[in-house]
């Protein structure tokens, strides 16, 4: 997506995502180059960059291949110089972490600010992590808006910060801030700063981390700590206490925490009586602005998304200056410590704390005596993986072999659900490969299948498929090559050759790195073949049994939304499909085994197509025993051109 | 501190983000302050979604439960799903197409039942043909600014939003918005002819 308003006229009002806001902060700093890997929920902070680097001619905006690439690349464009930004979700962080620790021992030249994203409450990822202590064990500051409302503000506080200590910082975002838009003033964007060249000067006694120099560095790291604690007690715009200096209650609202303390202060009439302290640069803890806050309060709440991380770093503060208050927070267990902060949750810890009797926020649920079914996300009408997993399926019962589906993460993990139910495992970005290398030797009942999807395959896919020839895992690669990063929103990669900035990049094909890899037995199937597909995987399965070597298919198929978007670019639609009653016997193989979401049953058991959903990729017409599907007019063949090759712009 | 708390719900891919930036657009341009908090990512794929929308004087993103002061919805089971954001008594606008999930073999509620249970709690429930009523208009996406319209008829959120508002929000971020803002106009009108008060 464009997210067009990252370029609204200097002055103008707008309203703008949380993480557009933080784009648009970049560019007003001047950031010039930016690099990410695509993760929720911090995609769209990049893809509003890449938007402005269209059209303004700069800054230099790249998709990285994976995250631990793309922070690698910022580090070198700050040590050029010039500013830098690194964005990715909170686990992209972990992948990130080598040259994350490293950054700090070396420091920056221009400005480096990496982007956590992290997701409290799971939206879309597979763990819940607080990526504020990543900064406290590498020594990074670390900047979390108070909400959407301050994400511009504090992105480009961020980047003074790091320029100002020539060291890199985190900004650590949430769902919440990321995705909730709020109105934004715009302000100057300079062209010339944002399209600025750097150079680099060489200095090997700070840029090369041999041990003689990273003892020095640590040292400098530990006295430098320091002092960005006193900075951020005095920095104002960030860190600041409101309300009543004299009260005997202490708020520390941390972040978005400052937000849900505010609304409910402001509800309850109680902010001119309490004191709240906005921390919204919280790490390193800005000690002598707490404490200064802190002594003489009988009382000290927190208010943090997350875990309780400044709420503990600042109980051993108390500790060693004697401050003694009654504590509430997560660690006292006074607000919950999973999930996502909500003002129930917030008001019911102020409520014992300051012993309130009425509540605003609080109200019983109101549940209707219904039983609901769920809906959860599911593969799109005429998505090539139903048709691959439909095929593995049916090569599976035919080799008579009993396979561990090693799934990961991409659109390809809803396999899990029913019918297909083909992930055993998912883990983490590239854990499908790495797992089935495990589990090739350490079992022989189970043929190990990783199914992994082209965006991953480049991104974390490399290294285990290296070590399954190196090792000779008998396993099968599958890798689904829809052309895209589908998940987060049909982002380029390397296998694609269109880079963030629209300009042709090279195009890396998943045959040829496989082959170069030393992979045997490589071949290329059409994703939306169901008779292929099961003769593939039969073929590639026996040659593992036999060979007792990996094998590796390469699905070829675009995600059907792409398909969709090529065509509508260009005049091309689908053939939408029909059921001929005559033919349909109501067997219910495609609702029930193949379960495409435009099919339904009708009270007589026989199929019906929703035409509204039904995106005509055919797949229905190869699976149904009794020929009862049929398009509705004749398909064109630049439709089924598209299928396999359209890709991102 | 006045506020307006909207809860707006359905399936992925009807239109439910779009439509909370045509509120958010329109507070805007009404003078207004405004939030809204999304759903991305895996939601998307078809599952079930919503968006909260805070207009006037509030701080944080979410609406907690219980504090809703209006739904919109597309699909009914999603605003039975989502009601408990609601305050007792707060008029919930539903489409009357029920997207049933495709899971094998679950069993689905008709729209009556799901109607009845809503009223039973004490909602005041409006069924609305807006999906139907988008496509005479040609325009079958417009269902979400068909319920816009009709909710605006009802007068809860003229406080907020001027009407010239909403229509400069839907030409400036909708595609095909002359054709939205005729949808907008016979959502409102549709309300007009069924509802009294
Ligand atoms: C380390 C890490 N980075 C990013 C993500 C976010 N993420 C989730 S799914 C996905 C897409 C993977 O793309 P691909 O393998 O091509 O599968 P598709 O979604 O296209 O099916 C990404 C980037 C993540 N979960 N972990
Ligand atoms: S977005 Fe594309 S890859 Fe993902 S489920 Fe839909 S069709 Fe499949
Ligand atoms: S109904 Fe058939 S042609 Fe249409 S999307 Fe589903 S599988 Fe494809």
């Amino acid at each position: 997506m464009a997210h067009r308003e990252v370029l609204a006229e200097p002055g103008s009002r707008v309203v703008m995502l949380g993480n557009v806001a933080f784009a648009r902060g970049a560019l007003e700093y001047g950031v010039s180059f930016a690099s990410a890997y695509p993760g929720t929920p911090s995609t769209e902070i990049t893809e509003a960059l890449s938007y402005a680097s269209r059209i303004l001619g700069g800054p230099y905006v790249e998709w990285s291949a994976n995250e631990k690439v793309a922070l690698e690349a910022a580090i070198g464009a700050a040590l050029t110089g010039i500013p830098a930004l690194a964005s990715m979700k909170h686990v992209g962080v972990n992948v990130a972490a080598d040259p994350l620790f490293s950054s700090a021992y070396m420091g920056v030249e221009g400005a480096l600010v990496i982007v956590s994203a992290d997701d409290p409450g799971m939206w879309s990822s597979q763990n819940e992590q607080d990526n504020r202590w990543y900064g406290i064990h590498a020594y990074i500051p670390v900047v979390e808006p108070a909400g959407a409302q301050e994400a511009k503000t504090a992105i480009i506080e961020a980047f003074k910060l790091s320029e100002k200590w020539k060291h890199p910082v985190i900004l650590r975002t949430t769902t919440r801030v990321s995705h909730t838009r709020v109105i934004v003033e715009a302000g100057e964007i300079d062209i010339a700063k944002i399209k600025r060249k750097g150079t680099f000067v060489k200095n090997p006694e700070k840029y090369t981390l041999v041990p003689v120099h990273a003892r020095r560095l640590r040292e400098e790291l530990v006295e430098k700590w320091e002092k960005i604690s006193n900075d951020l007690s005095q920095n104002q715009v960030l860190n600041h206490a409101e309300g009543n200096p004299d009260s005997e209650t202490l708020v520390v609202a941390i972040g978005l925490g400052y937000r849900y303390a505010k609304e409910i202060l402001a509800a309850h009439g109680l902010l001119d009586n309490v004191r709240l302290l906005k921390l919204s640069a919280p790490v390193p803890l800005p000690k002598s602005l707490l404490l200064n806050e802190a002594e003489g309060r009988e009382k000290i709440i927190f208010v943090e998304e997350g875990d309780p991380v400044i709420e503990t770093l600042s109980k051993a503060l108390f500790y060693d200056y004697n401050v003694r208050a009654e504590i509430y927070g997560k660690g006292t267990g006074h607000l919950k410590k999973t999930g996502e902060l909500e003002l129930h949750h917030v008001e019911k810890l102020l409520a014992k704390a300051l012993e309130l009797e009425k509540t605003y926020f609080s109200h019983a649920m109101i549940k209707p005596d219904i039983k609901l079914p769920p809906r959860p996300p599911v593969l799109c009408p005429g998505c090539p993986y139903r048709a691959v997993f439909y095929a593995l399926r049916r090569a599976v019962g035919k080799a008579r072999i009993r396979p561990i589906y090693n799934g990961d993460i991409g659109c390809y993990s809803l396999g899990v659900n029913p019918p297909f139910q083909m992930q055993d495992t998912i883990v983490e970005m590239g854990g499908s490969i790495g797992l089935a290398n495990g589990m090739a030797h350490a079992q022989d009942d189970k043929v190990p299948i990783a199914i992994i999807g082209d965006s991953t395959f480049f991104h974390a896919g490399l290294p285990g498929l290296a070590n399954a020839v190196y090792n000779r895992s008998p396993m099968l690669v599958v890798v689904l090559d829809n052309r895209t990063t589908a998940m987060t929103g049909h982002q380029p990669h390397p296998g694609i050759g269109v880079t963030a900035r629209g300009v042709e990049g090279t195009e890396l094909s998943i045959v040829d790195a496989a082959k170069g890899l030393g992979v045997e037995y490589v071949k290329v199937i059409d994703a939306f073949n169901i008779a292929e597909g099961e003769k593939e995987f039969y073929e590639a399965l026996e040659y593992v049994k036999k060979e007792r070597k990996p094998a590796l298919i390469v699905a070829k198929g675009a995600c059907i939304l792409l398909a969709l978007a090529a065509g509508r670019r260009i005049g091309v639609y689908p053939i939408v499909y029909r059921v001929d009653d005559d033919k349909c016997t109501a067997c219910g193989l495609c609702y029930k085994a193949f379960n495409c979401p435009a099919i339904y049953s009708k009270d007589d058991g026989k199929a019906y197509i929703n035409e509204l959903l039904c995106t005509g990729c055919g797949e229905c017409a190869q699976i149904c025993p009794f020929d009862a599907f049929e398009p509705v007019d004749e398909v064109p063949p630049e439709w089924l051109r598209l299928m396999r090759e359209a890709k991102p712009t | 501190m006045k506020s307006l708390n909207i809860v707006l719900s359905g399936v992925g891919g009807q239109g439910i983000i779009s439509l909370a930036n045509v509120i958010a657009n329109a507070v805007l341009e009404s003078g207004g302050k405004v939030i809204v908090a999304e759903t991305h990512g895996l939601s998307q794929r078809g599952g079930s979604v919503i968006v909260h929308v805070r207009i006037g004087d509030v701080e944080a993103p979410l609406i907690p439960p219980g504090n809703g002061d209006l739904m919109l919805s597309l699909d009914p089971i999603e605003a039975a799903r989502y009601s408990v954001y609601l305050k007792k008594g707060s008029m919930i606008f539903v489409d009357n197409n029920i997207t049933p999930p495709p899971l094998p073999g679950i069993k689905i509620p008709s729209l009556d039942e799901i109607v009845e249970s809503l009223e039973k709690e004490g909602f005041d429930i409006i069924v609305v043909p807006a999906v139907d009523e988008a496509k005479k208009a040609g325009n079958p996406l417009g269902a979400n600014i068909f319920l816009l319209g009709a909710s605006y008829q009802t007068g809860i959120l003229k406080e907020y939003i001027n009407e010239e508002a909403i229509i400069d929000a839907i030409r400036k971020n909708l595609k095909k918005p002359e054709k939205n803002i005729e949808v907008f106009k016979r959502g409102k009108k549709w309300a007009e002819e069924r509802l009294t008060r």
